[in-house]
């Protein structure tokens, strides 16, 4: 509380538009009376925390595991059969019983010091997966874009609960004093299944909702002053509505102040912030790094890199989204999973490793967890001959950074890459793993709604022991 | 009402109570523990070596003492291991082959407990028990009867007990009340050691009274002629012109609405427009201004179309249980599933909106707070089996039957190129979607046309007892019915097989129903004072918070019921009251912060910021752009094109083109589920997925930056300097006054006034007005 306090009355003290006037001053002496209403001021976790950020890589439409971290010779071997009974059943999105499986024709190798098998679509992600942890078993309950990517984000498979980011800067609050807390890349394509509210604040407060950038130079909405204004006319606004705010100021509307801290920190996102969004004046090496500047890469090497610099300046959770508009323009192979994939990869492979490397070397890995994945897999039968459908109960993950133990492997689907079998882990445990990275209990991170404390995880997930 | 319709509609009280008596009755008999001098040696070693094992590791999910039983095994009783839950016999005596109990404890299948294995010992000490004949001296019933359970827990909790009229108590104060409601805060606030604020200055109560009832700041006259009226019933007269104003019903339409989870789209990946759902709006607000009575506005939104065969009124105000978000989306749909999820919605909702109970947490198990079994939550949701889906288009056959004709015309070459999709390379794909997407801009505009439910005897969905309330889980299958607990009030005798929800409204509506009345006056009571006499309002149940005020509680809902479930008549009450009239300063902020620092005793009226929509009406009227115009399909305003590119079909935002229309009061746009105005979210527009029965107030940059930067206040501004310049000419003295009065409800203060005319010395009135746009004084309600 001291240090919070502290920490504000400097930044009003010093502010650059002179919030910091004397009532204001004789009005933060009384803080002992009331609580500042501001909702992102920081708070400390709940246990000792590794990461203080998250980025989410989403790669939406559903991503083949078979395709990219598990490898299944049988599968191939099989190439063309009716799945043996043995393996059980599966519900699909629109492949029936008759289908056939279908073999892969990616290459796996065994990659760095831990001989992780990834598949030849990610060259790049290969040389740093001694960093990777790969979860080979995870698994969802829904086989549809829609509610499972409720899911994924939020841990419920229908809209209005909070996403994962939400409950990330309500349990954390914000370090950046010019971004906002938490800030979603949709990729320019278009449009998801499950629409914004995937990534809202659901019943949370209206403080913890996400940023949505737009592609370009000015991707946050209302930073850039309005036609014809001037900065200098702009300041001569503030100025009157802080006096005219104080004006009217008695002793007693402390609540006020929660407002005239939104001010400041309006303004400063506003002078700021655009010097964070321009990457041009990163090195003509970490750009090529990131794949910025060369097709196809430019586009989600730019994203990536806009994570990072995120990310320096104390943005909490960023979700970085490769995939949009029609399925085909996301990971949604359902036509030929060879023309997708190869194309997806294409486009984020550079990218992602290049994220990691450029985190790693400047020490920011270490507190900066990345994660990997998107709503569920895809089917070991193929689907109209070349492609592959939804599949929801068994498929891979990765995550980063972030205290996260990399370079090795956790669970396993069986032996054609259909079910989870081995330690399968559900997203609650996903998001039990994220929280815990970030200092944050699932049973102490609770809101009051309708009736019960509801929390990201509904019924409790665990930790991933294995690679924290 | 209480009269003879309802003895026949009743069933007796009497027979209820007995049933009660007989389940107490049962409980006392089993609990008797054996007497340890009749333990012979295999007693002995289950007492020592079984029950402290089971107690210790398993009671927690599986015995009477369970919050809620797992997988329906009780192992606190004989009966209950031998006769086993739902997957059959936990403990089969002499055979430890057959017994669940074994494998599961040796995590062969089940993995029992589920936090770690039992040590081998205790594993291997089971293993002889049921070998050597499973001794087991504990009685008791296999399963719990859990719904005795809870209604024992529940018994004299406050929400469930019938409404008492209560004596006005006695207060020391007895010049400061001028309303029965202003006894009971006062003698809360007197025994606590509080005392009241001091009355509000009439002007200061006059923009209160505005937002309050209308959600819109007074203009300057109309402040000026309530401050100048001197006549003693000045404010009774304000109220009453105020309640019988449209813009009443627009302000507390949109609460019901906001608790109703009310949009005109379905949510999830299609995000289909609900046809005609404005029209729904249309008819809260009109009910609203019309002061229909809220027991029969309950049943026309429950049964309006059983009531009202085929008659619009009815259909329309049934459309209430096509709010919900329904699940629809590309490939293989469930229909049975999505079935299930829409009868979910619509049960949730009854118990949210109207019975103020967390009933849908009775879905996967039986209520952990409240006495709602499972059984009862199912029984709840049998009411609406014969209701399905329908939508009545409001135009001539003819023009219905043209309509069809060319859709179906469409639709088919649509279904066509769909159906080679799966066999086609992607460059292929991409073709036939193209034309695809072509052929559905070819496809007729929906029909105008109502959105609701109808009966359907031969479409009865089965409703059973969902195993965790999985749909693939089936339990016993069960018909309508209400909660057991409500028994010990009137419950419906016969249900009319063809209009089932016309009795479960009736049961709810009932002036003996415990509830629907306590939970609608908070409702009303909460939107003037910012929270409820119940904290929880769509929680009255042993999880919520207990009422601030339990007799003003009771008072309130039979003065309510007794005025003929009049919306404004309670308003009235509430707004004479001092207690309303109070100033929003307190007499002494220490001393009440540390008795009472959320204010629940009201010590001083509770400061409010402006609801999104307010703000947005506030910036309409004072920039004289405000188009008063009543109901109509909504109006889509323009956002940024990169919101509409994320949409599912962009052209589901279609803007409309009339500028005028786009000035419209807020209530009146267009709410889509999967995309709000910026300007909305923001300021804590609900999202519209859930009942929402209290707007949030957060406060963060984006607000400040979207009232500075934002498209929508720089308009307003811009709208608001012409005027300025139109209406003051260029005195900028007449320009501060008038921009104040509109704006704040009140003239510049002498320093003000200084601010202000030395800003304009080089300022441009739009920046000015922009400014004022930011003041807490314009942004909150004292």
């Amino acid at each position: 509380m001291n240090q919070t306090c502290f920490g504000r009355r400097q930044m009003l003290g010093d502010s650059f538009c002179g919030f910091g006037s004397l009532a204001l001053a004789a009005m933060l002496r009384q803080e002992t009376l009331a609580e500042t209403k501001s909702s992102l001021g920081p708070k400390p976790p709940h246990l000792s925390a590794k990461a203080k950020s998250v980025i989410f890589l989403f790669m939406a439409g559903g991503p083949s595991h078979l395709e990219t971290f598990d490898p299944k010779p049988l599968l191939n071997a099989l190439n063309g059969e009716v799945r043996p009974t043995e393996f059980g059943d599966a519900k699909y999105q629109f492949v029936q019983k008759d289908a056939r499986l279908l073999g892969t024709k990616r290459q796996f190798q065994p990659h760095g010091q831990s001989g992780i098998e990834v598949s030849d679509l990610f060259p790049n992600v290969s040389n740093v997966i001694d960093d990777i942890a790969v979860i080979r078993s995870c698994y969802g309950d829904m086989v549809v874009h829609s509610a499972a990517q409720y899911e994924l984000l939020s841990g419920r498979v229908m809209p209005g609960f909070p996403s994962m980011g939400a409950w990330t800067i309500y349990g954390l609050g914000s370090e950046s004093q010019s971004l906002p807390a938490y800030v979603v890349m949709p990729d320019p394509e278009g449009a998801l299944e499950a629409g914004q509210p995937m990534y809202g604040n659901g019943f949370l407060p209206a403080a913890y909702q996400p940023t949505m950038f737009r592609p370009g130079e000015r991707p946050v909405l209302n930073l850039e002053l309005p036609p014809g204004v001037s900065l200098n006319e702009r300041r001569r606004t503030m100025d009157l509505i802080r006096n005219l705010n104080e004006a009217s100021l008695t002793s007693q509307d402390l609540e006020f102040a929660a407002r005239l801290e939104s001010y400041e920190l309006a303004f400063k996102m506003q002078t700021e912030a655009p010097d964070v969004f321009d990457v041009s004046r990163e090195s003509e090496e970490t750009l090529r790094l990131y794949g910025v500047g060369t097709e196809p890469t430019d586009d989600y090497g730019r994203r990536c890199l806009l994570a990072r610099r995120m990310v320096e300046h104390g943005v909490r959770f960023t979700v970085v989204v490769s995939g949009g508009g029609s399925g085909n323009t996301q990971w949604d192979a359902h036509g030929d999973i060879e023309e997708n994939h190869c194309r997806m990869a294409a486009e984020t492979d550079k990218p992602i490793a290049g994220l990691l490397t450029d985190l790693k070397r400047r020490g920011l890995l270490d507190t900066t967890l990345v994660v990997w994945g998107g709503e569920f897999g895809r089917s070991p039968e193929a689907q109209g001959g070349k492609g592959r459908d939804h599949h929801n109960l068994g498929f891979s993950m990765w995550m980063a950074g972030g205290g996260i133990r990399g370079g090795q492997v956790v669970g396993s689907t069986d032996a054609i890459g259909l079910r989870a079998i081995e330690s399968p882990y559900h997203f609650r445990d996903i998001h039990t793993t994220i929280l815990n990275q970030l200092g944050l209990d699932q049973d102490l991170l609770t809101y009051p709604h309708l009736g019960r404390n509801e929390r990201l995880t509904q019924l409790r997930g665990k930790v991933i022991h294995q690679i924290v | 009402m209480a009269g003879r319709r309802a003895r026949i509609f009743f069933r007796s009280r009497i027979v209820a109570l007995s049933l009660i008596l007989t389940c107490c009755s049962a409980e006392v008999s089993y609990s008797d523990p054996p007497k340890s001098s009749q333990l012979s040696e295999e007693l002995d070693f289950f007492e020592t070596k079984i029950r402290p094992v089971l107690a210790k590791h398993c009671y927690e999910c599986h015995s009477e003492s369970s919050s809620e039983l797992q997988g329906g095994l009780r192992v606190d009783t004989r009966e209950g291991l031998r006769i086993g839950g739902d997957s059959g016999p936990a403990v089969v005596p002499g055979n430890a082959a057959q017994s669940l109990l074994l494998s599961a404890i040796r995590f062969q299948g089940l993995e029992m407990p589920p936090e770690a294995k039992l040590e081998d010992a205790a594993i291997a000490n089971i293993q002889r028990w049921i070998e050597t004949g499973a001794t087991d001296p504990r009685d008791g019933a296999a399963t719990l009867p859990a719904s005795a359970l809870n209604l024992q827990k529940s018994k004299g909790f406050w929400s469930f007990q019938p409404i008492q009229v209560p004596a006005l108590p006695r207060v020391r104060n007895r010049s400061w009340p001028t309303s029965p409601i202003d006894y009971f805060i006062l003698a809360k606030l007197e025994s606590s050691g509080l005392e009241p604020a001091p009355p509000a200055d009439k002007s200061e109560l006059v923009r209160r009274v505005y937002f309050d009832l209308h959600g819109l700041p007074p203009t300057p006259d109309q402040v000026r002629s309530f401050v100048m009226d001197e006549s003693p019933d000045a404010n009774e007269r304000l109220i009453d012109e105020l309640l019988a104003s449209p813009r009443y019903g627009e302000r507390w339409g949109q609460h019901w609405l906001d608790v109703l989870r009310f949009a005109e789209t379905e949510g999830f990946e299609y995000d289909r427009t609900i046809q005609g759902a404005w029209r729904f709006r249309d008819y809260v607000i009109r009910s609203f201004n019309d002061g229909k009575p809220i027991d029969a506005f309950i049943t026309e939104q429950l049964a309006g179309d059983e009531m009202d065969f085929n008659q619009p009124k009815g259909m329309v105000a049934a459309g209430f249980h096509r709010l919900g978000a329904v699940r629809r989306n590309a490939g293989n749909q469930e229909v049975a599933g999505s079935r299930n999820e829409v009868l979910t919605e619509r049960t949730d909702i009854i118990g949210s909106a109207i019975m103020g109970l967390t009933i849908g947490c009775a879905r996967c198990h039986n209520h952990k707070f409240d006495p709602i079994s499972q059984t009862d939550y199912y029984r709840l949701q049998a009411f609406f089996a014969t209701s399905h889906d329908v939508d009545i288009p409001m135009v001539p056959e003819s023009e219905k039957v043209a309509w069809e004709k060319q859709t179906t015309a469409v639709q088919t070459q649509i279904d066509n190129l769909k159906s080679q999709l799966a066999t086609q390379s992607a460059i292929e794909q991409t073709l036939t979607r193209k034309k695809m997407d072509k052929l559905e801009k070819e496809l007729p505009p929906s029909l105008p046309s109502i959105s609701t439910v109808q009966n359907q005897l031969g479409k009865e969905t089965p409703i059973h007892v969902l195993r965790r309330g999985e749909f693939a889980l089936p339990g016993k299958r069960v018909a309508e019915g209400i909660p057991l607990v409500f028994s010990q009030f009137d419950e419906p005798a016969e249900i009319d097989r063809a209009k089932p929800r016309t009795a479960l409204a009736k049961w709810l509506t009932s002036p003996r129903h415990p509830l629907t009345s306590r939970v609608f006056v908070n409702r009303i009571w909460l939107n003037h004072f910012g929270q409820g006499i119940v904290a929880t309002p769509n929680d009255f149940g042993l999880n919520g918070k207990l009422p601030s005020h339990p007799e003003l509680m009771d008072y309130l809902a039979d003065f309510f019921m007794r005025n003929g479930w009049q919306a404004k008549s309670l308003h009235r009450l509430i707004l004479l009251s001092s207690t309303y009239r109070q100033s929003s300063q307190p007499r002494s902020r220490d001393v009440g912060h540390s008795f009472d620092p959320d204010n629940a005793l009201l010590w001083h009226y509770p400061l409010r910021r402006l609801s999104a929509e307010e703000i947005r009406d506030s910036m309409l009227v004072v920039s004289g752009q405000i188009n008063f115009a009543n109901g109509g399909p909504s109006v889509i305003l323009p956002v940024d094109k990169q919101l509409v590119a994320q949409l599912y079909k962009p052209s589901q935002w279609e803007v409309t083109p009339e500028i005028g229309e786009r000035m419209r009061r807020s209530v009146y746009l267009f709410a889509k589920r999967n995309l709000r105005l910026p300007f909305m979210e923001v300021f804590d527009q609900p999202t519209s997925q859930t009942s929402c029965f209290r707007r949030q107030q957060s406060t963060h940059a984006p607000q400040a930056l979207e009232l500075l930067n934002g498209p929508m206040a720089n308009q307003m501004a811009e709208a608001l300097a012409e005027r300025l310049r139109h209406e003051a000419g260029s005195d900028v003295t007449r320009q501060i006054d008038f921009a104040f009065e509109w704006i704040l409800g009140r003239l510049p203060t002498e320093s003000e006034r200084r601010f202000a005319k030395s800003f304009l010395e080089n300022g441009s009135t739009r920046e000015f007005s922009l400014a004022l746009f930011n003041l807490n004084a314009f942004l909150y309600v004292r």
